[in-house]
Parts: C-alpha cells; structure tokens; sequence
C-alpha cells in the first residue's frame, strides 16, 4: 500500500546525518590510535586527525552538493547527463565494484576480530559467512530498512565508546600528552594521510541523496554527519595516547580493544569489557557493511535497470564472500586495507570534484 | 480402491444434501400478502426451530389478523408484551378509531400510530426478516401485504460489566468492554462527546453475519487510515469471526512475524486513549477484545496507567519494562553464551560459584536452560487452563517444588532456576500479553543462537530481529517509528512519559490532521 509520507523511497536530512556517521565507524576506529601514533609523536595526532577531519568534510560538502543539485535523480542518471553515459557507466560501475571490495573486508576484518577476541575455536569462514548472511538479509529488505537500521545502531555504538572512555579515564595520564607539537612536518603529513582515510568522504551520498526529499538541507547534515566520527576519533585516539602513551600505543594492534581491555566495569558484574565492546562493534561494522552492499547493489541497478536487486544478491554474495577469504593472514588483510585506500582517493575527491565543476561550468541541473 | 469407495461415501452425501435442499424447496423465498403461507416459509424455511416463537392474533376488535414472528430469548419479551401485542390488540379499540382499509395502509398506520417503538423498518423480502428474527428483532406479519415491519426489539442475557480480568490497574476505570457490542460502543461514546466521533459497521462472516464497527473520530486521524483499514476489512471473508482474533490476522500486514501488528484491549479508556492519538478502533460483536492500529514498538510497552499515575513514576515504570524486555529475551541466552563461551567475563568469583553449581549436572548450559524454560512455560500454559483455585496452586507446586526438587536432585542448578524465574517475571511485566508472547518465542531463537554461537549468535541474532523489525509495517506505518524513522518530539513519550503539560500534541508519526492536544494555557499551581 501506500503508506503516507512514509515511503520507501523518501529519507529525511536526519536520515543522512546518521547514514554518514554511522558508516565511518567502523573497523578504522579499532586501528586508528595506533597509526597515528606510528607517525606522530605524543599527543600530535590530534592535528593530523583534524586537518583530516577538516579536508573530509570539505569533500563530503562537495558530493552533497553535487548529489543535491539533482534531487530524485540517481547518480547514474546525472553523471550521464554532466559527461555523457558511457563513462558514467564506469564511474557507477568502479564505485560498485569499490564497495563490493569494501564489504568483503569489513567482512573480513570483522571475522578475524570476533575470532581473536571472543570466539577463538570456530573457524573464520563460518564466522564470516554468518555475518554475511544476516547483511543479506538486511540489505534483501527494503533501502530504507538499511537505513533505520543504522539510526536504531548508532546511538547504541556511540554509548558503549563514551563507556569505554569514562572507564578508562581513572587510567588516563596528563603527562603522557605533553610536549605538544614536536612531530616533524613530514610525520603531520603521514598522519593526515594515515587517518583520512578513516574518515574519508561517504561516496554513497551520491546515491542515497536520490532519496532524500528536503536536498537542500542535506549537504549541512552530511558535514555534521562527519563531525560525529572525528569527535569520536580525537577522544578515543586522546584516550589511547593518555592510558598507553604512544611508544606502547604504536605497537598495540588494535588499541581501542586494549583499551576495553584495561576498563573494568564498577561494581565487577561483568569482566572482559572488550567482549561486550565487541559485540557491541558487531553492530556498528554490520552497519557500514550494509550501507556498502546496499549502495554497490543501487550502482549496480542503476546501471543495469532491468535486473532485479535479488539477482544482483544472488550473485553478488559467493563473490563477496570468496574476496572475503581470498586473504591468507592477516597481513594479506592488511594489504587489502591499502588497496582499498587508493580508490577512496577517486571515488569521494576526484570523481565529485570534476563532476561538480563540470556541471557548473555548463550549466547542468537538475529539475529541482 | 479406498480412494474410489471414498470417492463413491462422498456422492453420495452430497446427493443426500441435494435431495435435503430439494425438499425444501417447498416453500418460497419471496413475501407474500397471505399472513398463512408466509408464516409457512419462514417455519420452513428455519426448518420449525423449537424456539421460534410466533404469535398470531387480530388487530382491535376487527377480524384482521397479524402475526409476531421472533426468536425466544434473543428479544426484550416485555417490550414485545407492552408495545407490541398490546397497542395492537387496543387499536380501534374507541369508536372513533378505524382501520384503514387496504392491508397496505395498514402497515403505515401502525408504523405511524401504533407502535411505541423506536426502531421499526418495513423490508420487502423473506432474506432480511430471517437476517431481523436472527439478531434479535421481531417480525410483524400482516395479513393482506407483503410488507413486514421489523420491530428493534433486540435483547438478551449480557454478562455484566466486570473489571477486565487480563488487564489489571492499580489506578484507573475498572470497566471493561463485554460481548455485546452495542454497549461496548456505548462504553466509547460516554467517554467521548464529540460529534465527530464516527462508528462505521460492517457484517462479517458469510454465515454468522457479525456486525463489526470502526471506531475512529474524524478530524483527528488521518483520513489514509481509514480508507486502508475500510480496503482491507472489505476484503475480509469467512464464515464466521469468534474473535477480533481472526480480523487481526486477516487485516495485519505480514502474518508470518512474531510481532503483533494490532494492540488488543479490554479497556475502554485504553481505547479512548488510541482514538484520541488518531488510532483506529476495530470492536466485533462478541468478543470484549477490540483491535487498535497502527501499532508500534514503542506502543507495546506502555501502561494506561503511566499517565494515570505522576510523571516521574510512570517514566520510571516504563524504564522498568524497557529492562523487563530486556530481560525476558536476552537473559536465558546470555546465560548460555557467558557459561559455555565466555566463562571468562563472569567475575572471577561469580565464576566459581556458577561452576560449583553446575557440579554434577549432567547437561550443558543450553539443554539445561531450554528444559527449564519449557518446563516454565508448560506450568504457565497449565496455569491459564485450569480453573482459577487450582491454577494458583498449580503455580507454587510447579514453580517452588519442581524447581527445589530439580535443584536438589542434581538436574538444574540453582543459578538456572534464578534465570528462569527472573526471565518468567520479566516478561509477566509487559502490558500487552501478545508482546509478551512475542518475546517468549523470540527468546528460544536467542538461546538457540546462544547456544551455537555464543554472544557473537546473539548480536547477529539481535541484528537480524531488527532487521525484521525495521521491515515490518502495521497498517503500513513503520513499526519501529518513533524511534527510526526518529521524530525527537514524541520521544517524550516514549521511553519516560514527560509531564501532561508538556505533551501538547498529538504523536507525530501517526501524522494526523490535527495536531494540537490541549490549549496555550499552562497547567499547575
């Protein structure tokens, strides 16, 4: 039926808010103290982090705006209309194809993560192949399903990571922080480069901006979006450094789990609060993995129209799960990790950008 | 051979029944203006029950004679004697009174004059006099036309209006709706003045032929609403409704979730409640449960009562049953997953404990907790079935023996016997039983997933129910609003009941046409 203003095919700019926060957290967070304290010295990642902050959010104003000057109109579509249909077909196509690649690693660091903290004896690939069914499943169902999944989430994600860092803050010491500012320019720019792409720009703007029905509004509630995950960042990379100090933080694997390690729940109900904090991560990894699968299928669709979604499911998933295994350690996944940075450069800067400045220097917009 | 002999049985019978049909044939479905051979056919044609009452006479003191035609027991005798038989018998009892001659006339006469009643409809047809005799009415023949007047005389043994037993409050109204549904409206309209309240009947049930109705008030719901609930009931048919129970099912929007689509009550303010949110009200004769909708999440979780009592505590209350939820589906499966998965996160001491308990039970976590949990609900079952005295009784031999004995036996320990009881108390929390039966299914599927996976089944369980969740539709409004799609404005009520003053409008996600809720003025001092 039809179901008032309710319908499937119509967000709202709070929608947008959530859908870009909640995709950049993710797996990044768990890494991200330590890459910056690889490259930065003491408490200086904060500027790496935030000149990243600062450049992503310029990127992400830039696809909003872009996706809003063609309301109801499908990225495919417009791309066609700013430079002509064939290499729009690429664009859609290589973007696709990115978050293809994307869900299979989130699938697989998420294995990899719930085998080393909470589940040692089951194998990876069953692992896996659970979350990635339950990710069928949400993505099989309705596109704004996905979507209210990641504003019901969210909040929960954000809750348990203000936990982690109230328990941690009787561990926390000023004096780890301090000198300020002795990191060579060099090691700024590694850290910035390090961390953007945590933080980088959500491509699939492009594509859910099709739905939103107040675009105008958009672009700011994207730019806010962003502002959640950095907040987020900088405490917990603050916290990492302040409870570790950065020569340990440096060789910790994944220093927020360390840091879940070391908080102890008051009262000692409950011990191990990096499990809890994992199966709370679960939620939030599930969330960006959906986003991911459900805009690759939209690129997906979007090009081919007469293919249905559950084809592309059908085919798409074995696909999904084999690159998902393809690694054979976790070195291998690491290296998947920087593969996959190169395009994000392409996808959320270079693609937005030109197509931006080219609409507008011919004039092209939508009916909106 | 069996199938062929089967076959043969079942021609058989229906030629049977064909030769049944044909006999009754004798009589007509037509009116007639001979007062003889109408009463014929209705005697025929309900096959002369022992409780059809007819009652011929003549009209005053003329030798023109009519007939009452009703079903004993379904109608107000009283009325019949008083304003029925006796006008009748009395007319052109004075001079000056006269008869008018054609039959025809007569009946107008006595629509007109006659009859002191207030409902009286003339039919032209043998279908809605049998439909009239049926519900309750009675049938005036007349001799010499075939025009009968149907005489609203409906009226019979009702249960009275008791406190509703499956909803108890501490505080608030303590009627509760009953099978009859003319008072079940009456119950709505004493509690609402305002014309716009509407009612909109409906017949349901190809043989029963149950009257339905529609409560809605007009102004304040969304219009869609009502043209989506009038599409589906339209659609609706069986040969008999008993309960509000079969239009749910028939009218709700995927049957195959766990999750009920409408809320049920036997409350009345409860639905006064509903239709003041701009909820559609859906009452069946017969039944003292009505149907509200759309129903959401964050619905199945509220008490009248947390408006009846102060703010503060009805947030708290609700909190309460948030946890309550909480509890009833994850505590079981959580148990199982920290016992066999991750022994590690149970404090150390706790730890020991738990293992000193479980010293010498012979089953794992799992199959423990799930005999524990199925033994619950078969006492819980046993306790509904049995009569009241007995039930309670049952209760504390199930509850305290069984599991003392079980404990002490070595077939449970005493830290899963915790579980299960706090679990069962949990969920006896929920103000809606069918929300509470939800959870109770849903809960199984966690353990199970407990069971296999640990806490990591759990989420991904957790993840996938709300998945269903967020699909799911109760005429056609997103079950999980107001939390996604989010409208900030109606968290105030939600999770906490903010003040009365504060809650000036009506919740937004149910987008009705008129939002206000109360005036500018200020409440307090």
């Amino acid at each position: 039926m039809k179901s008032f203003e309710y319908g499937d095919e119509e967000i709202g700019e709070i929608e947008i808010f959530f859908i870009v926060a909640s995709f950049m957290i993710a797996v990044g967070v768990l890494t991200l103290p330590r890459l910056l304290a690889e490259s930065t010295q003491f408490s200086d990642g904060w500027v790496s982090l935030v000149i990243a902050g600062i450049i992503s959010i310029s990127f992400i104003w830039v696809t909003a705006k872009l996706a809003s000057r063609f309301p109801n109109q499908t990225f495919f579509t417009y791309a066609s209309l700013i430079c002509s249909k064939p290499v729009a077909a690429v664009f859609t196509i290589g973007i696709a194809i990115y978050f293809v690649a994307l869900t299979a690693y989130e699938t697989r660091v998420l294995a990899v993560i719930t085998k080393q903290y909470l589940f040692d004896q089951t194998p990876l690939e069953v692992i896996a192949l659970l979350f990635l069914l339950v990710v069928v499943y949400a993505v099989s169902g309705t596109r704004v399903g996905v979507i209210r999944l990641n504003i019901l989430f969210l909040p929960i994600i954000l809750v348990i990571a203000v936990l982690l860092m109230l328990l941690n803050i009787q561990y926390f010491e000023v004096k780890n922080l301090t000198p300020a500012f002795t990191t060579s320019w060099a090691g700024y720019w590694k850290g910035t480069t390090e961390s953007f792409f945590s933080i980088s720009g959500f491509a699939g703007l492009l594509f859910y901006m099709k739905f939103v029905n107040r675009p105008k509004k958009a672009p700011k509630y994207a730019m806010f979006g962003v502002c959640v995950p950095l907040g987020l960042y900088l405490l917990l990379y603050v916290m990492a450094i302040g409870v570790f100090n950065t020569e340990t933080t440096a060789t910790l694997v994944y220093p927020t789990v360390e840091l879940a390690k070391e908080a102890e729940i008051p009262g000692g109900f409950l011990e191990r609060f990096e499990s809890l904090f994992l199966t709370i991560w679960i939620m939030a990894i599930f969330n960006t993995t959906s986003l991911a699968y459900d805009v690759s299928l939209m690129a997906f669709c979007s090009v081919f129209g007469k293919v249905k979604k559950t084809t592309f499911i059908f085919v798409l998933t074995p696909i999904i799960y084999l690159v998902a295994m393809f690694p054979e350690d976790v070195g291998e996944v690491e290296l998947m990790a920087k593969f996959l940075n190169y395009p994000i450069l392409i996808i959320s800067i270079i693609i937005p950008v030109t197509l931006l400045l080219l609409a507008k220097l011919r004039g092209i917009k939508g009916n909106g | 051979m069996r199938f062929n002999s089967f076959y043969k049985q079942n021609k058989k019978r229906t030629e049977m029944i064909k030769t049944k049909q044909k006999n009754q044939e004798d009589f007509s479905l037509e009116l007639f203006t001979e007062l003889n051979e109408n009463l014929h056919n209705i005697k025929k044609l309900l096959d002369e029950p022992s409780d059809l009452m007819i009652r011929e006479f003549t009209i005053g003191n003329t030798d023109h004679r009519c007939a009452i035609v009703y079903i004993e027991g379904l109608t107000d005798k009283l009325l019949i004697d008083t304003s029925v038989i006796k006008n009748i018998q009395m007319e052109t009892e004075d001079s000056d009174k006269k008869l008018a001659d054609k039959a025809n006339d007569v009946v107008d006469q006595f629509y007109n004059k006659v009859l002191s009643i207030g409902k009286v409809e003339k039919v032209l047809s043998l279908d809605q006099v049998s439909y009239a005799i049926l519900s309750g009415n009675t049938a005036l023949y007349i001799d010499g036309t075939d025009q009968v007047l149907i005489i609203g005389s409906k009226g019979w043994e009702n249960r009275s209006i008791e406190e509703p037993i499956s909803e108890a409050l501490i505080r608030g109204p303590r009627d509760g709706f009953i099978e009859n549904l003319q008072t079940n409206t009456v119950m709505i309209r004493r509690r609402i003045r305002d014309a716009n309240l509407r009612f909109k009947s409906y017949q349901v049930g190809r043989r029963s032929k149950k009257d339905l109705v529609v409560a809605y008030i007009d102004g304040i719901i969304n219009p869609d609403i009502v043209k989506e609930v009038n599409r589906r009931l339209k659609t609706i048919d069986l040969d008999d409704a008993p309960e509000t129970g079969f239009i749910e099912e028939w009218i709700e929007d995927n049957f195959l979730s766990p999750f009920p689509q409408f809320s049920h009550t036997e409350r009345p303010d409860k639905a006064v409640a509903a239709l003041m949110q701009g909820k559609v009200v859906i009452l069946l004769d017969g039944t003292p449960f009505i149907l509200m909708g759309p129903l959401t999440f964050g619905d199945t979780l509220q008490s009248p009562e947390d408006y009846y009592e102060r703010w503060i505590v009805g947030s708290l209350l609700r909190m309460l049953r948030y946890l309550g939820a909480f509890i009833a589906v994850f505590l079981p499966a959580l148990y199982i997953a920290l016992v066999s998965f991750h022994p590690g996160m149970i404090p150390s001491k706790l730890a020991f404990s738990i293992a000193a308990s479980r010293e010498g039970v012979p089953f794992p976590a799992f199959i423990e907790a799930f005999l524990m949990e199925i033994t619950m609900e078969l006492l819980r079952e046993a306790g509904i079935r049995l009569p009241k005295p007995i039930g309670q009784t049952i209760g504390i031999v199930g509850g305290l023996v069984i599991g003392e004995a079980a404990v002490a036996a070595g077939f449970v320990s005493p830290i899963m016997v915790i579980v299960v009881a706090i679990t069962a108390v949990s969920s006896f929390s929920m103000p809606s039983y069918s929300t509470a039966l939800a959870f109770r299914m849903i809960r199984f599927a966690f353990m199970g997933a407990a069971a296999l996976f640990g806490l990591y089944g759990i989420i991904l369980a957790y993840i996938a129910v709300n998945i269903h969740l967020v699909n799911l539709r109760s005429l056609g409004f997103p079950y999980t609003t107001p939390f996604a799609p989010s409208f900030l404005r109606d968290w105030r009520d939600l999770v906490i009941r903010s003040p009365i003053t504060t809650l000036t409008k009506r919740p937004k996600y149910m987008q009705t046409d008129d939002e206000e809720r109360m005036g500018n003025k200020k409440g307090g001092q």
